[in-house]
């Protein structure tokens, strides 16, 4: 077995890599399964070896990918301690806020190739936990949007403006009612131990939706 | 001392957690729906056509 440190191989970009490829099929699939958009504009794929449904619009697709985009940089350097996708109300209240909580070890354990196998593995029952978290949340009232939260500090947001994306895809500082939810239901989906990555993933549902 | 107390801790300060959410707003549903009625009177169009 190889210790090796996160500044080695490059290995926080291959994580990065990983977790933004997760976090854009976690996305897709939220939107769907808590019907932010109409169902037309998403087509079944394979993902992780189970079918996952994805947006075809593509200027929600281009939405994620530059938010995740602007993200990378934060995972790449473990500085995002949260990524929250927020459901809101039409008056722009969160009702649901799902929770990817993630931590990396400083230090790296590499036994073989079978580590990236297992880590799809990992990442493929959170993929069917959101599919099915439907079934424990109350529905969500009509005309939802959302909005995507990273928690982080604020020296570390000099890594996102090395991003060229970010001068057409500025962030700003949340205010106190985007990040808190009164007295919110908590319910947690999923939660992995991995030798790269540590993440659990956990809904803060508002008690009085409508 | 008194002054001491109220110099600002630079480090810290600069480390606090923040939380960031992008300026732009993804599309609206509304408009979402309005393409997906475009995109089924094309492939209709097509279909026919």
């Amino acid at each position: 077995m190889t210790t090796i440190t996160r500044q080695d191989l490059n290995f926080g970009q291959v994580v990065a890599d990983i977790l933004c490829e997760f976090l854009e099929v976690a996305i897709h699939l939220i939107l769907y399964v808590r019907e932010v958009y109409p169902s037309g504009i998403f087509q079944k794929r394979k993902k992780y070896n189970v079918p996952v449904q994805m947006s075809c619009h593509p200027e929600l697709n281009q939405y994620i990918q530059d938010t995740l985009h602007c993200i990378k940089p934060l995972i790449e350097k473990n500085d995002a301690e949260k990524v929250v996708v927020v459901i809101m109300d039409k008056e722009h209240h969160p009702v649901e806020r799902f929770v990817f909580e993630i931590s990396q070890p400083p230090l790296l354990s590499i036994s073989s190739d079978a580590l990236l196998s297992h880590v799809e593995q990992l990442l493929r029952a959170f993929i069917l936990k959101i599919s099915v978290c439907d079934a424990v949340l109350n529905n969500n009232p009509p005309g939802c949007s959302f909005t995507v939260l990273v928690h982080t500090r604020d020296a570390a947001t000099r890594n996102m403006e090395k991003v060229q994306v970010i001068k057409d895809f500025p962030w700003i500082v949340a205010d106190e009612q985007e990040v808190h939810m009164q007295e919110p239901r908590l319910i947690p989906l999923k939660t992995m131990t991995s030798d790269i990555v540590k993440m659990q993933l956990y809904v803060e549902e508002r008690a009085q939706k409508t | 001392t008194c002054k001491e107390q109220a110099k600002p801790n630079l480090s810290s300060a600069s480390d606090k957690k923040i939380v960031l959410l992008p300026c732009k707003n993804p599309p609206s549903r509304d408009r979402v729906l309005l393409w997906l009625q475009a995109k089924k009177q094309y492939e209709n169009l097509q279909k026919w056509g």
